[in-house]
């Protein structure tokens, strides 16, 4: 049925990723999926969007990211315009107005919230994200524009079946349910956890597997976690799921942990990431910044560039 | 990682067959290019913008393009088209046209401010119904009904099955090809519900929460929403069927009523008067307050009975008054009319049609519009407009301006002026006095045959008239914002029969060529029905349905043009006016305004349509 998968990147647009993103560092890469999606997050949580549009929202951020450049636009107004779009066809829409004023205000906090960061003692002043008319009117226009460059990448594709609502559906199967309330609302809720985690997954799990295998994959998890335990043999065939797959899951969600701590190390105290702070470490990385605004270099004079600063390093 | 590529699976393998047979969906290339695509022709003006047939490079396959241009909208892309979208692209039924994909235009020199034209691709269908019954060289055999309607009924249950009302079923939302498909189009209206789906026997079950009664075709329309029933049911779709199964035997709609109340009349005198028996709760709608008929038989036996007593059956299950017990498409498919000699026909072995497409039509027509294999209505998007093929020709000099509308639904500019744009309401510009009336009385003849209202307007019907202030409110507010020019619009304005004339003026010339419709029945009768003043009013009202749908954007154009050419007479002029402020929004419009609160804010319009 086609209201319950996904369409899933292809091993080359994966693989075509490292060079539709060059020069940009693989790291850094991860580093910018992973925090816009956590923007998104951060705006639909204050836009008060339900879960579920916030995840789509995500969905479609990395979809379009596989087609377009990452550094085509600033990240903040991408993931503004897919939550925007996301709302917008859903039973929640939301204003642009509201949407450009959270991200306006998000952009202006000296610090992107987070639970390790202690909560500033003083509210932020109002005057820092105040967004007047004009600013609005520039902001909107721009993520309109982003919109229709989305909704061209995905080629309409705006649908994503997220598998929130068939893991309910699998714990109630594996008779979860029917355990103590205690322990079966830890597992539903780990389950859900692990779920939404790994939409900021820079391994892009929602690109590559099918709902079915999110979901039970995230089960499996939870139920390890919490000490539940499931039915013998391999229960996961029946959600179609195979055991190489399970397993692929299973350790992708797992790895989120370090990464998220080695991020954390990385941009703790930061603002929001944009496309200036990743040029700037992409400076101190000693690479070549020029790229990435929006332009896109042909492959000529990508090639014309190297071949100067080869020269020029070998001339000095 | 494995999932990409999957390992060949043992046979019986579910999981490996059920992949194989899903709609490739995996993965998301962007959008292909218009030149992918080779333009064979224009098939005419859709309801929202042209469609072209063209031929793809790719596949070789004919397709038709629908273009949905990008415009400047304030709220980025048109809404109605993304849910359309999104919606045919979930659905993948033989008979439920589907969606192949979309192409963008990129414009030669980007900028900004011009956005890419975007297409949507689907299937060449060589007819729609409503083409078709008008073509006098056409005669539908009952097999061959029986052949439409059981593809019609499949579709319908998918839809329904799948959660989806279609809420606009019409003879002209049905695409058909030379082979003997049929296939359901313009999903423009459609939306998902939420209660379970119909189950065999039950008819259209119980619906649990309001949705909006401003939906469907006038003519097609049920009485439980000409009542204004809020918590309606797919049983809303089946009276349409009913209409469209009835046209087909008679080969004109069979309730073509002009305005929301002569529709429940001659619905009524169709189907007998509603009582507590054959429409339990009826006294209680909405729209029912101080409704008083005259008692009156039904008569659909007798009107129907060149067609036998098993399509007679069949007849007065789909047009039930009582909505909890209209025949749902599960149990209409297990009607013995279709056990019954005649058998049905296979698709395969039908006749193949005259190309009876639109410009075929036009020669019958005169101004049809919607090419058969786009959808007209809805597809995209809201209203439906004119039918097409409103002449609103092409390379009209007048038309021009229609870059600068800002109309949601889009079709700016770079393409002149399609008739039919589904959403507003269009003024359109004064033809040449003489043209007039002759297209008018054309018009007229034709028009009720078969598409006339494409979506009807509210405005006549009295028990509208609470709503008819947010609508008119609504249009002239942004006419206001629109042109500043625009002469003033009063309501005891003249019949607004001009008005719409004038989109005529450019097609003028074509209509002319069409034959005389001697063939058809003179449909002068039903526009006497009407309580309105005779005159040249009946037409204009009729002519109304139409245009009302297109928005904006064309209404300005037409008021550019009324400004460029000072030929047209005190009449026209007065009409014109008369016909803005009263007209009617077509339904979709109205749905939209209706919905809406706050008429400044179309975002919230949009929210509250995608919620009913």
């Amino acid at each position: 049925m086609a209201h319950l998968t996904n369409p899933l990147a292809t091993p080359s647009q994966l693989y075509a990723l490292t060079t539709l993103n060059s020069p940009l560092p693989i790291d850094l890469q991860h580093s910018i999926r992973f925090y816009t999606a956590r923007l998104t997050q951060a705006a639909g949580l204050l836009l008060r969007l339900p879960q579920d549009i916030t995840a789509q929202a995500n969905v479609l951020l990395y979809r379009y990211w596989l087609v377009d450049p990452l550094l085509a636009w600033e990240f903040s107004d991408v993931s503004a315009a897919t939550l925007y779009l996301t709302a917008k066809i859903s039973a929640s829409p939301r204003t642009l107005r509201s949407i450009t004023n959270v991200y306006t205000y998000l952009l202006s906090l000296p610090t992107f919230p987070s639970p390790t960061t202690p909560a500033p003692t003083a509210p932020p002043d109002p005057e820092s994200y105040y967004l007047s008319e004009t600013a609005y009117t520039t902001y909107r226009n721009r993520l309109l524009n982003i919109e229709g460059q989305i909704l061209n990448a995905l080629s309409f594709t705006t649908h994503v079946s997220l598998p929130h609502p068939l893991a309910i559906t699998y714990l109630q199967t594996l008779s979860i349910f029917s355990l103590p309330p205690a322990v079966s609302t830890r597992v539903a809720k780990r389950t859900i956890a692990h779920l939404n985690t790994a939409l900021l997954s820079p391994q892009m799990l929602y690109l590559t597997h099918q709902p079915p295998a999110l979901a039970t994959a995230a089960i499996y998890l939870a139920a390890r976690e919490e000490g539940v335990k499931l039915p013998d043999g391999e229960w996961w065939t029946v959600f179609d799921v195979e055991r190489e797959e399970l397993g692929f899951l299973c350790v992708g969600m797992r790895s989120l942990e370090g990464f998220v701590e080695e991020e954390r190390r990385r941009w703790e105290g930061r603002g929001v990431l944009t496309r200036e702070g990743v040029r700037g470490e992409m400076g101190k990385l000693g690479l070549n910044n020029e790229v990435g605004n929006g332009v896109e270099e042909d492959e000529e004079s990508q090639m014309a560039r190297l071949l100067d600063e080869k020269v020029g390093a070998v001339s000095t | 990682m494995e999932t990409p590529t999957h390992p060949p699976s043992p046979p019986g393998d579910f999981v490996a067959f059920a992949r194989e047979h899903t709609r490739p969906q995996n993965r998301f290339v962007g959008c292909s290019r218009i030149t992918d695509y080779e333009i064979l022709g224009k098939l005419g003006e859709g309801t929202f913008g042209e469609v072209h047939r063209a031929k793809s490079k790719k596949t070789g396959a004919i397709v038709a393009l629908k273009k949905i241009l990008m415009h400047n909208e304030k709220d980025g892309f048109p809404i109605t088209a993304l849910r359309e979208i999104k919606l045919l692209k979930l659905l993948s039924h033989p008979n439920v046209l589907k969606l192949e994909e979309m192409a963008v235009e990129h414009h030669s020199k980007p900028s900004a401010k011009k956005r890419a034209i975007m297409y949507m691709v689907t299937p060449y269908m060589d007819h729609d119904l409503s083409g078709l019954l008008e073509n006098p060289g056409i005669t539908l055999t009952e097999p061959q009904i029986k052949c439409y309607m059981l593809q019609l009924l499949e579709g319908l249950r998918y839809l329904h099955d799948n959660h989806i009302l279609h809420r606009d079923m019409k003879a002209a939302n049905l695409l058909i090809s030379n082979k003997g498909i049929l296939q359901i189009a313009d999903f423009g209206l459609a939306r998902h519900y939420d209660e379970p789906v119909p189950v065999a026997g039950c008819g259209g079950g119980q619906a649990r929460r309001d949705y909006t009664s401003l939906v469907v075709t006038r003519w097609y329309r049920p009485p439980e929403l000409l009542l204004h029933l809020r918590k309606y049911t797919t049983a809303i779709d089946m009276w349409g069927v009913g209409c469209v199964f009835g046209e087909m035997l008679t080969g004109k709609p069979i309730l073509a009523g002009d305005s929301d109340a002569n529709q429940l009349k001659i619905i009524f005198e169709l189907v007998g008067t509603p009582t507590d028996e054959n429409m339990p709760g009826w006294r209680n709608l909405p729209g029912a307050e101080g409704l008083k008929f005259p008692p009156h038989p039904p008569t659909i036996a007798q009107r129907f009975r060149e067609a036998g007593s098993g399509a007679i059956s069949l007849l007065n299950e789909l047009l039930k008054l009582d909505w909890k017990k209209r025949v749902n498409a599960i149990d209409a498919l297990k009607h013995p009319y279709f056990r019954n000699a005649p058998l049905p026909a296979r698709a395969g072995d039908l006749p193949v049609m005259e190309d009876s497409h639109e410009l075929d039509r036009r020669k019958f027509r005169g101004q049809k519009a919607a090419p058969p294999p786009a959808p007209k209505g809805g597809t995209v998007g809201m209203g439906v407009g004119n039918w097409g093929g409103e002449p609103t020709a092409n390379g009209h000099a007048g038309f021009g301006n229609g870059d600068n509308y800002a109309y949601r639904q889009q079709n700016g500019g770079r393409y002149p002026p399609h008739g039919g744009h589904r959403n507003g309401v269009p003024p359109p510009p004064p033809p040449p006095i003489d043209d007039r009336r002759r297209a008018w009385e054309r018009h007229r003849d034709d028009r009720p045959d078969t598409r006339l209202p494409p979506r009807p307007p509210p405005a006549d019907y009295p028990p509208y008239d609470g709503s008819r202030d947010r609508p008119d409110g609504y249009r002239s507010r942004s006419r206001d914002l629109d042109r500043d020019r625009a002469p003033p619009r009063s309501r005891a304005g003249a019949p607004s029969v001009d008005t719409y004339i004038p989109s005529y003026g450019p097609d003028g010339g074509r209509r002319d060529d069409r034959p005389p419709r001697d063939d058809r029945p003179p449909r002068d009768d039903r526009p006497l029905r009407d309580d309105r003043p005779p005159r040249d009013d009946r037409l204009s009202r009729e002519r109304d349905d139409r245009p009302r749908r297109r928005d904006d954007r064309d209404e300005r154009r037409h008021e550019n043009r009324d400004r460029d050419r000072l030929d047209y007479d005190e009449r026209s002029r007065h009409s014109r006016t008369r016909s803005r402020s009263r007209s009617p929004i077509r339904d979709r419009e109205r749905e939209r305004v209706r919905e809406r609160e706050p008429l400044e804010r179309p975002y919230d319009r949009d929210r509250d349509v995608y919620r009913r």
